[in-house]
């Protein structure tokens, strides 16, 4: 969260030497899809490069270009001035490339030497040498000031660690320019500055690093040059150290960012939510919760800081009774919910949008209709005396996508062929449309472009302002403040501080999540 | 009309490889005919006498019954995702209840017929059900405990009509014949097709309407799409696994019950399991590829090759064992309908373009 790294210090290659790689009038299109349209993508020797747009923009196709995952319709790929061709990612790793996918590909029974150096083994007697390949784990992590042990398995690490992994055995194969596709999308946050000061060391060390990314705040953080692409076309090159963050929104977005105008809510009447003395033990794969307390009351937002894993998932599923808490009440209107289950809680008025939106609030392989369905489904128009209308389900999805201006081809097509923005808008679309009292959401924005998070940010106050009561779980400090009238920091499992929006300044909030962060022994998910 | 087309549009993929694995699973059995010196044509038309012909329909249509029946008893699990292989030991539960109530219980016929179905459809249904806890509670996969619990029932049924239930002085392990009462009503000049097909039918027009109509067949399908999505809006999982294994067992225990109180109006040992219904019905169910509605057609076709295979020998001296090995390639071209359906949403996430 504290700009920990040496930004700015734009060093970029020697005049005349050629840049390190080179995308010349690239065109690539999927069918009818136009997905990229001519682009020049310039990396200049050891320098970080962010190639920054909404999603659909076009980033993943031009990295995907670059490592020779795709081949272009026109255009060519250049490294150090020359021309080459590459019809495999093989190629590309020959000619010095290196790439860090979004979802890892290591082997989780492995070890770490052992993955980092598959398929370029160090060999002894034909067989591989555990030890060198060990050594050389050691000394590659020491030369960018990475802390990883090379015996480890992989599938015993958090998913930070494992990203360095995948970054080690770039190097190991001679990489010369590193891609990092949007390589803090699982990080902490603590993690997220730990990994900026990796890559800027890299690039003083000579590597490049192209960065794609869709988070302003990393892009002015972490690099020296920034490529936005919209709608497959560059919008805008620019100088990190010269430029703003309003300058790189409106490139990407195509109009300045309004930000969300968060007038205070007249906070009214009894409280709708009431938890009192909520506690869980630790569990394998689930945090403790320590004695919370909080009320939410309607028109009001409350928010829940603090680093990943410090027990907001379990405090949130055992509002919405997905969890039985140990001890502790969950009151909603001042009735207690205890024994009841997620329908039953649902239908006295709690509406959910999860964090988990491929594995809990959405099934990809079902339609968007289906999808928009859910918790509708035994209620009129939809359902009506145990049967249920199809039609009617239609009818109302279409009305939802309509209102929340969801992108998709139809209400029938599978919600897997909509953007990550669009699917947490039918999230919010099927939750909002509950009129529920109370509203959980967790991580609304996670993975959701500019343009769209705005939106569901203003959905959300909306929803305040018709006298909803929201809790909100967020990692994102920036968030908290567009959003939240309280701020509950989450440290191990307890409240650790509570503040009115107005003092929750981002040093006062960043404080006390690195404080957890150090408490939990860094960012375990 | 554009959600209409972008329907067609994904709907025709999907649908052609059935039919593909069908022509793929016809052109082999020509090339094996070929090769035994037999006019492909010859064959199949021997296969479709042997099924449909005026003196075999009637009996083609029964065991059209049964394979239908056993296509909805995995098919309804199927839908959220659970896998019943159990067939085999709630179709002979079915028919040993049917065939012990008929036995025991005097009365006429507008009583003694209804027993012996609920009877059948009661025990069939109460051994599925069986599978429910053990997977909601203790973890074991529904796939493995129908298949495990299956066998001992067969046993069972096996030891009854050896002992309890034989008939006196018979060579052969069977149950005497059922009362009269006890009989399913033929259709008029047949012998082996009666009401039993009227009741399989009912039971697949309530299935198809469930599916499509009700909450709790959109329920079933949400808990197969995804169940933390199905916990998340409050759905029981627990009580959609018990209600579709124990409809499940039910439809195979009815299907018991008819054959018992079909031609020959008796019990015997093996005379449920050896036709081999349950996986016909198996593949009948997957070939439809979770849509209810074609059931009837996938197992027209699986009654065709096991039923017609007969004739086929008979009149064109091809081995019978042909009819199998058709089946047999159909379920193994309907297994690449899953890399193909990788390979579609592979296109389909690259047509979509630079997505982040």
């Amino acid at each position: 969260m504290t700009g920990s790294t040496a930004s700015g210090t734009a060093h970029g290659s020697a005049a005349g030497a050629p840049p390190a790689a080179e995308l010349r009038g690239i065109t690539k299109r999927f069918g009818p899809v136009l997905a990229v349209d001519g682009v020049d993508l310039v990396l200049e020797r050891g320098t970080v490069h962010a190639v920054v747009g909404e999603n659909g923009a076009g980033k993943s196709t031009l990295m995907s270009v670059l490592y020779g995952l795709h081949r272009p319709d026109a255009g060519q790929v250049l490294r150090d001035g020359r021309e080459v061709r590459l019809s495999s990612p093989l190629d590309a790793i020959a000619a010095g490339l290196g790439m860090v996918h979004q979802n890892f590909r290591l082997f989780g029974s492995l070890t770490v030497a052992e993955n980092v150096v598959y398929r370029a083994e160090p060999r002894r007697f034909g067989v591989l040498d555990r030890r060198a390949a060990e050594r050389r784990v050691e000394e590659l992590s020491a030369r960018i000031g990475l802390d990883v042990d090379p015996t480890a398995r992989v599938d015993t690490l958090p998913l930070g660690v494992r990203q360095r992994v995948e970054i080690l055995k770039a190097l190991h194969r001679q990489a010369e320019v590193l891609i990092l596709d949007e390589p803090t999308a699982v990080l902490t946050p603590g993690e997220v500055d730990s990994l900026f000061v990796v890559v800027r060391r890299m690039a003083e060390q000579g590597t490049t690093v192209a960065l794609v990314t869709h988070k302003v705040r990393e892009v002015l953080e972490a690099t020296d040059r920034v490529t936005v692409l919209r709608d497959g076309v560059v919008t805008a090159r620019l100088t990190t150290a010269e430029t703003t963050a309003g300058e790189v929104v409106e490139a990407m977005i195509g109009r300045g960012l309004v930000p969300a105008v968060n007038p205070r809510g007249a906070v009214s009447g009894e409280p709708v939510l009431e938890v009192s003395g909520v506690r869980m033990p630790a569990a394998p794969g689930a945090s403790r919760v320590q004695d919370v307390s909080l009320r939410v009351s309607p028109g009001e937002v409350v928010g829940i800081a603090g680093v990943s894993g410090n027990g907001q998932r379990e405090l949130v599923e055992t509002v919405v009774g997905l969890r039985t808490p140990e001890a502790g009440t969950v009151r909603l209107h001042g009735r207690d919910l205890g024994g009841l289950g997620v329908r039953e809680r649902r239908g006295l008025g709690i509406a959910y949008v999860p964090e988990d939106r491929p594995g809990v609030g959405t099934a990809a392989a079902l339609s968007v209709a289906d999808n928009l369905a859910l918790g509708h489904h035994r209620s009129p128009p939809i359902g009506r005396r145990g049967r249920l209308s199809p039609r009617a389900a239609r009818t109302q999805a279409a009305e939802l996508v309509r209102r929340l201006g969801v992108k998709t081809a139809g209400v029938a097509v599978p919600l897997s062929s909509l953007s990550g923005g669009n699917a947490q808008k039918v999230v919010l679309a099927r939750e909002l449309h509950h009129e529920a009292a109370l509203l959980v959401v967790e991580q609304p924005t996670q993975g959701v472009d500019v343009g769209a998070g705005e939106e569901i940010h203003r959905l959300l106050l909306e929803y305040r302002a018709r006298g909803g009561a929201v809790l909100l779980v967020s990692y994102e400090i920036s968030e908290l403040r567009a959003l939240a009238d309280r701020v509950l920091v989450m440290l191990d499992g307890e409240v650790a501080a509570e503040l009115d929006a107005a003092d929750a300044t981002d040093e006062v909030l960043g404080a006390a999540m690195v404080h957890s962060a150090g408490a939990t022994g860094g960012g375990e998910r | 009309m554009n959600a209409l087309a972008q329907r067609l549009r994904l709907g025709a993929p999907a649908a052609l490889v059935p039919l593909g694995a069908v022509a793929v699973a016809a052109l082999v059995g020509a090339l094996v005919m070929l090769a035994a010196g037999v006019d492909p044509l010859r064959g199949y038309e021997a296969m479709f006498r042997g099924a449909l012909s005026v003196s075999n329909i009637d009996f083609a249509v029964a065991g059209f019954t049964a394979i239908l029946a056993m296509s909805l008893a995995f098919a309804i699990p199927a839908r959220m995702g659970e896998y019943n292989l159990g067939g085999d030991g709630q179709l002979v539960a079915g028919g040993i209840a049917a065939a012990a109530v008929a036995l025991s219980v005097p009365g006429p016929a507008a009583l003694l017929l209804p027993l012996c179905v609920v009877a059948g459809a009661l025990a069939g249904g109460a051994l599925a059900s069986v599978s429910a806890p053990l997977s909601t509670r203790a973890g074991v996969p529904v796939i493995i405990s129908t298949l495990l619990l299956s066998t001992p029932m067969v046993a069972l049924a096996s030891y009854l009509v050896r002992f309890p239930l034989a008939e006196e002085g018979s060579p052969v392990p069977q149950t005497p014949r059922l009362p009269d009462a006890a009989h399913l009503p033929a259709f008029p000049g047949m012998s082996y097709t009666n009401v039993g097909l009227v009741l399989v039918l009912l039971v697949l027009l309530v299935t198809v309407y469930v599916d499509a109509r009700t909450p709790v067949g959109y329920e079933i399908r949400v808990a197969g799409a995804n169940r933390g999505f199905a916990a998340y809006g409050g759905l029981s999982v627990p009580r959609l696994t018990l209600g579709t294994l124990a409809s499940a067992g039910a439809v195979a225990g009815l299907a018991g019950a008819v054959i018992v109180m079909s031609q020959p109006f008796r019990f015997i040992d093996d005379a449920l399991t050896a036709p081999g219904y349950t996986f016909a019905g198996v593949a009948a169910a997957l070939l439809a590829g979770g849509r209810p509605a074609l059931l009837p057609l996938t197992a027209a076709l699986f009654t065709i090759l096991s039923v017609g295979a007969a004739g086929m020998e008979r009149d064109v001296d091809v081995p019978r064992q042909l009819g199998q090995v058709l089946q047999a390639v159909v379920i193994l071209v309907l297994a690449l309908r899953v890399l193909a359906a990788r390979w579609m949403a592979a296109r389909a996430r690259r047509a979509a373009g630079g997505r982040a």
